[in-house]
């Protein structure tokens, strides 16, 4: 096969896997809470900065080759790290506007994303400047006679299995019983025992752990990482998830893929495509929305009177 | 509460003429004392005495009810006073040309806040785009001058024209989408319009356009001070006056739309949209004119802007910017002329105030942002009851 078109294929579904895992995150919380989170983009991204402290902390401890072990366990401290200031954010400010007009979220949010990379740049060492992120799996994967970088195989993969395993959550356990419960109807759910303010910083933890999984792959691909990343992969995500169907699971998978193929192909055929790839990525999202207003998969809601 | 009781209370504690002089007098002191304050502890008090006052007003909503039947009682009075003080205003900055500047910026985002606020204030359309128009107009009048030496009394209208075009179209989904995926129909198009004006060549790519001719009023360039009564305005004194009158159109056209039919069918779609929709209002129609009125009197900030400034990239004009003009819009209070006014002036001053925290100066502004949406939920200046005859 063309080398070349396989690159772009394997482009296409690495950065359909970055867009799905930040996608995700919007879709759980619009479904649940009916609040755009502005800031998710930004929350995800205080993950690879996480990461490269600890692991600067880890290799000052144990010293120059601390390899593989050492790279996880800084992954797992981002993703949790980052899960918790998701739920942060919840307890300090979105949840004051549970019962506000939609627009008051959205400003508080967008307000929220700003404070969130002001305080990576002004708090972290140097933080206003890119910092070089390394990969997180080196080396080839060969196999009859072709041979295939290893990140992006671990990145789709990785996907796909946490994509799984969140439907699974959702679908198959008493947990996701009652997100879906608490979803349908808050306070049906409190006269069933459920306790809506649990929930909501479960699912606050769930999709902020899985964006950072999401911004840690995009930093890795890119191999660098700057504080105001957050603000371009939080609107591909939030658009992935629109175009989607917000609220769907699969949808915002769709909706990722669908994003990121628009990208690939405009790269891969436009010229001078690189700059005009976001161009044609929302040129997309303005089209489907035309055409379809609730996404691919959302329900079309009848308004009654 | 006022609520029951809208009409001007019979006995007010001070004279009305006394209160809406006073008041103007020492909104325009506040004001200047924010602009000329050099250190922090003058600042930080101003704006501790600027938090008390709203402290106030949140605790006796009485006393701002008594501050506007005052202003109602006494309008032509109310009018005079505030002319006086705005033609005067740039004689107390006359060696402070900053301050000037950043009057200026302020002016032209109350324009913006206003044209934003027929959309989200009036009827709840959200609106992520007005940066993109406003754009789409400073790079309009600024192709016009440079390339075919437009002035920009010629520039306006044309400007206006293409805004209002480009406001048309964005118009058009919101027939099909609403709430979120219109906000997100607006957010994209804003993206599409800034990264068309970072790559395209004749834009002038990331770099901008540079070298907009200095415009000029019978004779009179606005690149020469004012010399009135022995007092030598700076050269902005000319701007400043430009974005006054326009400012006042847009005050104008805000008040004279929303007392017309057309900003009660605004008003009725925000209500309920169902509802308006059953009572015979063209529901699509008026939403893809609140986007047209927008656009138009975004790009007549975009023309000023850009005539101001003479040099426009495509950096003036992102989607942190339509946040800005949105946060604007919804701290100083939806649908509330003043209100929108007051929280452009803030937003805009804020940061520039603050430079004593430089590096964390964002941090303290969207911290204040969200303090505010938390204490004060409906904007400084809440949004008013329409009152019908009377008063």
């Amino acid at each position: 096969m063309d080398s070349l078109l396989v690159q772009h294929i394997i482009n296409w579904a690495v950065m359909g896997s970055i867009y799905t895992l930040i996608a995700i995150g919007f879709s759980l919380l619009f479904g649940l809470l009916n609040v755009i989170h502005f800031s998710h983009g930004d929350v995800s991204m205080i993950a690879p900065f996480v990461a490269l402290g600890s692991l600067q902390l880890i290799f000052g401890a144990i010293g120059g080759d601390a390899g593989l072990f050492a790279i996880l366990i800084a992954l797992a401290l981002a993703i949790v790290a980052t899960g918790l200031v998701g739920v942060g954010a919840d307890r300090l400010v979105i949840r004051r506007f549970r019962k506000s007009p939609a627009m008051m979220a959205l400003v508080a949010t967008v307000a929220l994303g700003t404070a969130i990379r002001e305080l990576i740049r002004g708090f972290y060492p140097q933080g206003s400047n890119p910092k070089a992120f390394p990969t997180i799996a080196d080396g080839f994967l060969s196999f009859g006679g072709g041979r295939l970088p290893l990140q992006p195989v671990v990145i789709i993969l990785t996907t796909i299995a946490v994509v799984a395993l969140v439907w699974f959550l959702l679908h198959k356990t008493p947990t996701g019983t009652r997100i879906r419960a608490v979803a349908e109807d808050p306070d049906t759910a409190l006269l069933m025992s459920i306790r809506p303010d649990r929930i909501f910083a479960f699912t606050f933890f769930l999709a902020s752990a899985v964006g950072a999984l999401g911004a840690l792959f995009f930093a890795s691909h890119a191999g660098v990482v700057r504080f105001d990343f957050g603000v371009q992969l939080g609107l591909i995500g939030f658009s992935a998830a629109v175009i989607g169907g917000l609220g769907s699971m699969s949808g915002a998978v769709l909706g990722a893929l669908a994003i990121a193929a628009v990208e690939s192909v405009v790269q891969a055929t436009v010229p001078d495509g690189a700059s005009y790839r976001l161009v044609f990525a929302f040129l997309l999202v303005i089209l489907m929305l035309c055409l379809r207003p609730s996404g691919i998969l959302g329900k079309t809601v009848q308004e009654k009177v | 509460m006022s609520a029951q009781n809208p009409s001007v209370p019979d006995n007010l504690a001070l004279p009305a003429p006394l209160v809406v002089i006073a008041a103007q007098v020492i909104g325009a002191a506040l004001l200047w004392g924010l602009l000329t304050a050099e250190s922090t502890l003058v600042i930080l008090l101003l704006l501790a005495v600027m938090a008390a006052a709203f402290a106030a007003m949140q605790i006796r909503p009485q006393i701002e009810e008594n501050i506007v039947a005052a202003f109602r009682r006494s309008r032509r009075l109310a009018l005079m006073v505030g002319l006086v003080l705005v033609l005067i205003w740039p004689f107390f900055l006359i060696k402070n040309t900053y301050g000037m500047h950043l009057v200026i910026v302020a002016l032209l985002y109350s324009v913006l806040a206003l044209a934003l606020n027929f959309q989200l204030g009036s009827a709840n359309i959200p609106n992520f785009a007005t940066g993109a128009t406003y754009g789409i107009g400073a790079y309009t009048s600024a192709l016009l001058a440079i390339n075919y030496g437009f002035s920009l009394w010629a520039t306006l209208p044309a400007a206006a024209i293409v805004a209002t075009a480009f406001g048309f179209l964005l118009g058009i989904p919101s027939m099909r989408t609403k709430d979120s995926y219109l906000a997100l129909v607006t957010i994209a198009f804003g993206i599409v319009i800034h990264q068309m004006l970072n790559n395209l060549s004749w834009t002038g790519g990331p770099n901008g356009l540079v070298g907009i001719p200095a415009p000029s009023l019978f004779g009179h360039s606005f690149m020469s001070p004012i010399n009135v009564f022995g007092y030598r305005l700076p050269a902005q004194a000319n701007f400043y006056y430009l974005s006054v009158v326009l400012l006042g159109l847009a005050i104008l056209s805000a008040k004279r739309l929303h007392e017309s039919r057309i900003g009660l069918a605004w008003n009725a779609i925000r209500a309920d949209e169902l509802a308006a929709k059953s009572q015979g209002i063209n529901v699509a129609w008026y939403k893809i004119l609140a986007f047209a009125v927008d656009a138009f009197l975004a790009a007549f900030a975009g023309t000023v802007y850009a005539f101001y400034v003479s040099y426009i990239s495509p950096d003036n004009f992102t989607f942190l910017v339509s946040v800005t003009i949105m946060t604007m819009v919804i701290v100083g209070g939806m649908d509330n002329t003043f209100g929108v006014i007051v929280g452009a002036f803030l937003l805009t001053l804020l940061p520039e105030k603050l430079r004593i925290f430089s590096d964390y100066r964002l941090l303290f502004v969207s911290v204040v942002v969200i303090l505010f949406l938390i204490l004060r939920p409906r904007g400084l200046f809440p949004q008013r009851q329409r009152s019908y005859g009377g008063h």
